[in-house]
């Protein structure tokens, strides 16, 4: 009785604790709490694994401007990713881009989270990255995906991706152009799985309400900034009524605050067939992460591979380019067939997100130009050129715009 | 018989010369198809950032003899055909009735992003009555607020030391050059020093960035915080929080007094150095000393949008007005660093490569460093080693 009464007690102060936590913004505070909490409740270790996004609040580091140069935190990864950013750097330094990149060396064979450390340091000191795709060689429980790793630690809960059509690119679908916006962090990528009984495994999937306001508000402010009409909810809230029905709800919720953009929401399977048959329906799409991944890729299929589109992840303070789908390409790894777009791609938007909006569009005219109008395709596009004169068209263009303006 | 061992070896010839032929054809494709990119190699060879495009960049000449070193960089920038264009200002203090306003300047400074600027006198006296000098109020206006000094040994410059090798980050928009003093009681004067913590942060990091573009080993942080607890405390503070960011540099402090000391008789321990207002005002000068002088240090003024790049030491060298002596090297240096700062590589090490030469053959010099030369001769100098 006594026992009971105390466990009462604690669970009490615990739920306390809960509402006021909440409250307090002031970061000093929260590490006491956290622990304070963690002892209070018995927390599984999910709560204490799933760092609660208040916790994460970071003091905001000065930004990494000088003169007008940027630094950013260059991450090649393997694969064709060192390739891909030495294209990057050539095409940057013809077209006079005030960027400096920092390359941080990743070793994917390594045990040790050491250079993962070092990774995550200097991209929070310069605040945007530009990254290949990371290899996490080591296949033990310790070490984690260096790629997820990336994202959960600085908090990247959003990924976009702008799915449009080359004119030039000969693909099963024509004239698409879609915004896929994913949740990057949770879902069913939180990393907690379990074997219960022996033969028996779980993996849970976690949706949380603040994380799917976070996506919900980012793609209708999206919508509302770029003109866009219709945003629609990718969800499996028939069968995971809790989960995926909190992040339909949660969707709801949001699209009442903006009554100018039309708001639908459609099921998982229900929406590949779509996507594949008549992709054009499709404006803004939300959903978490798994199907995310899925679509992403349905969609690049559709307008012409992996080599073209680039993908975006944002958080509150930190923001990371790569190419659109995460494919390490390692089977055509110096072999000079890799195609540098979707690299390249992802610059631009780099420097779309710095705000060196003429350069951006300067390398951004050059790729058009070079896909659209010269038709020069590397061999997953049914072309024949190598990467070197993809690039190397390119660089063409930008030695024409450089010879009449200055950079 | 005959006839036909001709024809036969005639066959025999044209076949050889066929396949050869062939095998000269087929081999380039074979070169072009098994050639592929390591990760080190640069995909393109072409000229290295020689843009056909023009830059526009803002020139204040200042006072003393600027006008002479900046003619002399214009001689040069010509010779060497740089793509570069000036926004020239007339800009003082000494003369500020003839002075363009200070808005102009800031505004041309904002649009281009990159400034050469000459040296500006600072009476004694101040016209409006104001305390904050001209440098100042530039300097506040744009924001530019890390002064970057890099003193480096030139080759063939005979001085107390040789590799010197270090940089000297200050900030320079508060501390003790915060223009507030006042006299509180009749004979008692107060100058105040502000030290904030956003500022020494940023200033901080500027430092750790700047090693780590650089590829530099170490950062020291030049304090007096065994006497000013609280203020410098607070900024080597700010320090030791960034450096934890940076495990990869060597992070160490040193007390300003014994900093100048140790960079008189050991600078070479030194790489890049961070440090308040007026401390690295001091050193900026003790420094440049050590390597020949304030004519051959070039430094930098950054903000995070635009960059001001003016001598190192700051003298204007007035009592040399038109007598053709002063030593143009640190303006050399300091274009050559504004082409680095924009992409123009190409010429920045045509210029500076340059001015090496003539600084190791030895025999056109300035008088500063011990020759008979004049400012014009010297020019000429390098404009005709320019390659």
């Amino acid at each position: 009785m006594k026992y009971r009464q105390m466990s009462l007690a604690a669970v009490m102060a615990a739920r306390i604790c809960m509402k006021i936590v909440p409250h307090i913004k002031s970061s000093n505070y929260l590490p006491q709490f956290g622990i304070i909490l963690r002892k209070a409740a018995t927390q599984s270790d999910f709560d204490i694994q799933h760092k609660t996004p208040l916790a994460r609040r970071v003091a905001a580091i000065p930004k990494a401007q000088y003169g007008g140069r940027h630094a950013v935190t260059m991450l090649p990864g393997s694969g064709i990713g060192p390739e891909l950013m030495n294209y990057v750097k050539e095409v940057f330094r013809y077209a006079g881009v005030p960027v400096d990149f920092e390359e941080v060396q990743m070793d994917p064979k390594s045990e040790s989270n050491e250079d993962l450390e070092y990774a995550l340091t200097s991209i929070r000191r310069n605040g945007v990255a530009l990254k290949g795709n990371i290899e996490t060689g080591s296949m033990s429980r310790g070490v984690l995906s260096r790629n997820v790793a990336l994202r959960n630690e600085l908090d990247l809960y959003i990924n976009v991706l702008h799915c449009k059509s080359y004119p030039g690119v000969t693909a099963r679908q024509k004239d698409i152009d879609i915004i896929i916006v994913r949740q990057n962090t949770e879902g069913e990528y939180a990393m907690l799985e379990h074997e219960s009984v022996s033969g028996v495994v779980e993996s849970m999937k976690v949706v949380t309400s603040e994380n799917s306001e976070r996506v919900a508000r980012y793609a209708f402010e999206y919508a509302k900034k770029n003109g866009r009409k219709k945003v629609t909810t990718i969800h499996k809230a028939n069968i995971m009524k809790l989960s995926d029905g909190l992040f339909l709800e949660t969707s709801r919720k949001i699209a009442s605050d903006y009554p100018d953009i039309e708001h639908n929401d459609m099921i998982i399977d229900n929406c590949c067939m779509q996507l594949v048959s008549k992709p054009h329906q499709f404006d803004v799409m939300i959903m978490t992460n798994l199907y995310g991944t899925i679509v992403s890729n349905v969609v690049c299929g559709l307008v012409g591979g992996a080599g073209l589109l680039s993908g975006k992840n944002y958080g509150d303070h930190y923001a990371i380019f790569e190419p659109g789908t995460r494919n390490t390409g390692t089977a055509i790894a110096g072999k000079n067939i890799a195609n540098p777009v979707a690299m390249l791609n992802a610059a631009v938007d780099m420097l779309e997100h710095l705000g060196h909006h003429y350069h951006a569009n300067m390398i951004h005219t050059a790729i058009d130009r070079t896909i659209n109008e010269d038709h020069i395709h590397t061999p997953d596009l049914g072309g024949q050129a190598t990467s070197i004169d993809v690039v190397q068209n390119i660089i063409k263009y930008l030695q024409e715009t450089t010879k009449t303006s200055n950079w | 018989m005959l006839c036909s061992y001709v024809r036969r070896m005639a066959l025999c010839n044209g076949q050889f010369c066929k396949t050869l032929f062939r095998v000269s054809q087929s081999l380039p494709v074979v070169c072009t198809r098994s050639f592929h990119p390591s990760s080190a190699a640069p995909a393109i060879q072409a000229p290295v950032s020689k843009p056909e495009g023009r830059t526009k960049c803002t020139l204040i000449p200042g006072d003393g003899v600027g006008p002479e070193l900046v003619y002399s960089v214009q001689e040069v920038f010509k010779a060497a055909g740089v793509p570069v264009d000036f926004e020239t200002f007339f800009f003082s203090e000494v003369h500020h009735t003839m002075s363009a306003p200070l808005e102009d300047v800031a505004k041309s400074i904002a649009t281009n992003g990159i400034c050469l600027k000459g040296i500006l006198a600072t009476p004694d006296y101040s016209h409006s009555g104001e305390l904050a000098s001209l440098n100042m109020k530039l300097r506040r206006a744009l924001d530019l607020y890390a002064n970057v000094v890099h003193v480096k040994s030139l080759p063939g410059v005979k001085c107390r030391h040789q590799n010197v090798d270090a940089v000297i980050i200050r900030e320079q928009t508060e501390g003790e050059y915060s223009a507030l003093e006042h006299e509180c009681v009749k004979g008692v004067v107060e100058c105040l020093k502000i030290v904030t913590k956003a500022k020494s942060e940023r200033i901080a990091k500027f430092a750790f960035d700047y090693a780590t573009k650089n590829k530099r080993k170490k950062v020291t942080a030049v304090h007096k915080a065994n006497i000013m607890k609280l203020g410098d405390g607070l900024f080597l503070k700010s320090c030791q929080e960034m450096a934890k960011l940076y495990p990869r540099i060597e992070f160490e402090t040193m007390i300003v007094d014994n900093c100048t000391m140790q960079m008189v008789s050991n600078p070479r321990q030194f790489d890049v150095m961070v440090t308040p207002n007026l401390y690295g005002n001091i050193v900026d000068n003790l420094a440049s000393g050590l390597v020949g002088g304030a004519g051959v240090v070039a430094g930098a003024s950054y903000s995070a949008e635009c960059v001001v790049f003016e001598p190192g030491a700051r003298h204007t060298y007035s009592e040399a007005v038109g007598k053709n002596v002063a030593n143009p090297t640190a303006m050399l240096l300091c274009s050559a660093k504004m082409l680095s700062h924009v992409n123009l590589q190409y010429y920045c090490d045509m210029i500076r490569n340059a001015v090496n030469r003539v600084l190791k053959a030895g025999k056109v010099r300035t008088k500063d460093l011990g020759g008979q030369s004049t400012t014009n001769e010297y020019t000429y100098a390098i404009i005709n080693s320019l390659r």
